[in-house]
């Protein structure tokens, strides 16, 4: 019960802090965050239960107040701009990757990259964009239009998921909770 | 930790947390029900009104919340520009800008532990589920450790420094993850040296 | 039976035997653990905190099971943890003082009550509502220490104390110590740590080296280190 709950609490602490890292940058030198990379993470480190608890966490603290979204975003009024659409996927993502990862016998790397693409971009995108196209009155094609700027660096991102939980089970495999 | 929370101190400040959201979940959805750049006009300058009156600092944090929304602001307006149908784009930027700035307001005027109890106080119906105490818990701990694992991460950055010419990259996330993994882990061994998570 | 009572007892994680066979009856008021590093002082002291449950054997505290019977436990036993960062879990020093009356089952309002008025005895009023962020190593060490008093354990289980500390820090906890009125258990690999001890034991490899007054031990105790410091080479790997 106790290490449930610290994972839970730790892995939402670990989303804001890969939201405040802008260091982390690709190869173009194009600085990018890291949270979205957070939230693969808890579904595919955590597994789907506890990954999308963790996000819910994360996004409790968010409304309350705290500013842990990238680039210190936060407070109630991120809910209603033109990204709430991601905000509500980012639990979903997590839980899917998480239960993709729980779910398959394949090799954890290769595992975690599909769930990552899967939960945290192809979910992630089916809720994200909907939320945009509401918010700017838009039609959905041309929602898709505009989140598609944030596709290449989730693609990346998917990639370093996998090659980060891949890490974790080498290192620490009794701490792959979607494993265990 | 640094909340969003304004440290201008406002009559709105008074009001109960839960009053306020309450009054904020009415008036987004009337926003979205408005379709007249008028009538959307006339609720910006309402809740612009709300801001004036606490001084410049105040209504500088508040502008500063909102600079996130720009870049949609300037493809939406060129957008609509383009195709001609600038009353329809306004009224999508006047309820966008609207409905963001209401809810930051909120959010400048409550103090964090009273949103937090009003999250608490929303998630009882699920107390059989999610104890109460477990919720306040887990909310105490994310706090904790924040600065703590952002501490951790800058001990990290300067390792790599130390021993590297070239910038950390993304090898920094797996040292990271592993030092939430330590943490959670050493708190969940020290909640249960006092008695566990209830 | 009153006091600690280990019988038999063993400790294993992952394949690997980290205790093994401990016997031991623990009533004396100060007692000291000294071994090297990996001698299996932190797990002895775990097992006796109740934290992990022993893999053979058992441990009891006054008669009770630590590792089940948590609400007994709690007043029996509080640890202190070797990294302060491992054992504090709230955001402000008063919610950290609170937290183990509440689970003692004080209501909040006046858990923070007590905190506070603790935090005024000991003229750190002031401290309330500052972030433990804030604290340096010495601060967030006597934080640690009053929070488990707070729960007014009979038994203290401390754990490395000094380590890390700075002389004065280091002075101030000692008297701190000192003037308590419960049995302390203490482990160390310093043997100046438990000179003062009414016994104490030394653990190597899991096993009890020897177990007597302090006189008796730690002359053979440092007289054992200072023979492997001179030889050993360290290249053996755990596991």
């Amino acid at each position: 019960m106790e290490r449930s709950l610290t994972h839970i609490a730790l892995f939402a602490a670990l989303i804001a802090i890969l939201g405040l890292v802008p260091q982390i940058s690709l190869a173009s030198g194009v600085p990018i965050t890291a949270q979205s990379l957070g939230i693969m993470l808890c579904g595919t480190v955590l597994g789907a239960r506890r990954g999308a608890l963790a996000v819910l966490l994360f996004l409790a603290l968010v409304a309350a107040g705290l500013p842990l979204l990238s680039g210190g975003r936060g407070g109630l009024g991120v809910f209603a701009g033109p990204t709430v659409g991601f905000l509500i996927g980012f639990p979903i993502a997590a839980f899917v990757a998480g239960w993709i990862v729980e779910r398959t016998t394949l090799p954890v790397g290769f595992a975690a990259t599909a769930a990552a693409v899967i939960g945290g971009i192809a979910v992630l995108y089916a809720f994200g964009i909907p939320g945009m196209a509401l918010v700017l009155k838009k039609s959905l094609g041309e929602a898709a239009l505009l989140t598609g700027a944030y596709l290449p660096g989730d693609a990346i991102k998917a990639v370093l998921a996998g090659l980060v939980t891949q890490s974790i089970a080498r290192m620490r495999p009794g701490s792959l909770l979607s494993r265990a | 930790m640094l909340t969003l929370t304004s440290p201008v101190r406002t009559p709105l400040d008074r009001l109960p947390a839960s009053a306020k959201l309450a009054a904020l979940a009415a008036g987004t959805v009337l926003l979205f029900w408005l379709t007249s750049p008028w009538a959307l006009a006339l609720a910006l300058a309402g809740v612009v009104g709300l801001h004036l009156p606490w001084g410049r600092p105040f209504a500088a944090h508040a502008a500063r919340m909102l600079r996130p929304l720009w870049p949609f602001v300037v493809v939406v307006a060129g957008w609509h520009l383009w195709t001609g149908e600038i009353a329809s784009g306004t009224a999508i930027l006047l309820r966008m800008v609207t409905a963001v700035a209401a809810a930051n307001l909120v959010t400048m005027t409550t103090r964090l532990s009273d949103m937090l109890a009003v999250f608490e106080w929303l998630a009882l119906p699920l107390s059989p589920l999610l104890p109460p105490r477990r919720l306040a818990l887990a909310f105490a701990l994310v706090i904790r450790f924040v600065p703590t694992l952002s501490e951790r991460m800058d001990r990290i950055l300067e390792a790599w420094r130390a021993r590297s010419p070239r910038r950390p990259g993304w090898r920094v996330v797996v040292p990271l993850t592993l030092a939430a993994l330590d943490d959670a882990d050493h708190a969940a061994e020290a909640l249960r040296a006092r008695g566990g998570a209830g | 039976m009153t006091g600690i009572a280990l019988r038999d007892a063993s400790y294993a994680a992952g394949g690997k035997t980290i205790l093994s066979g401990l016997s031991l009856h623990l009533a004396e008021r100060r007692i000291g653990i000294v071994g090297r590093n990996g001698s299996g002082k932190t797990t002895l002291l775990r097992l006796i905190a109740g934290l992990v449950a022993p893999s053979t054997g058992s441990v009891q505290v006054d008669g009770i099971d630590p590792c089940t019977d948590r609400k007994a436990a709690l007043s029996r036993l509080g640890i202190l943890f070797q990294n302060p960062d491992h054992q504090i879990l709230f955001p402000t020093v008063e919610e950290e003082l609170a937290f183990g009356l509440r689970q003692q089952g004080l209501p909040q309002p006046r858990a923070l009550d007590a905190a506070r008025a603790a935090l005024r005895a000991e003229g750190r009023a002031h401290w309330a509502a500052a972030p433990v962020s804030t604290l340096s190593g010495g601060q967030k060490h006597w934080l640690c220490l009053q929070a488990v008093l707070m729960m007014q354990p009979q038994t203290l289980l401390l754990d490395e104390p000094f380590a890390g500390l700075d002389l004065p820090t280091a002075a101030r906890i000692t008297r701190r110590l000192a003037g308590l009125a419960q049995r302390l258990v203490t482990i160390s690999h310093d043997p100046a740590a438990v000179a003062g001890a009414d016994r104490v034991i030394w653990l190597d490899a899991g096993r009890v080296a020897a177990d007597g007054p302090p006189a008796q031990v730690l002359p053979a105790f440092a007289a054992e280190m200072a023979r492997i410091g001179d030889s050993d080479a360290d290249t053996d790997l755990a596991g």
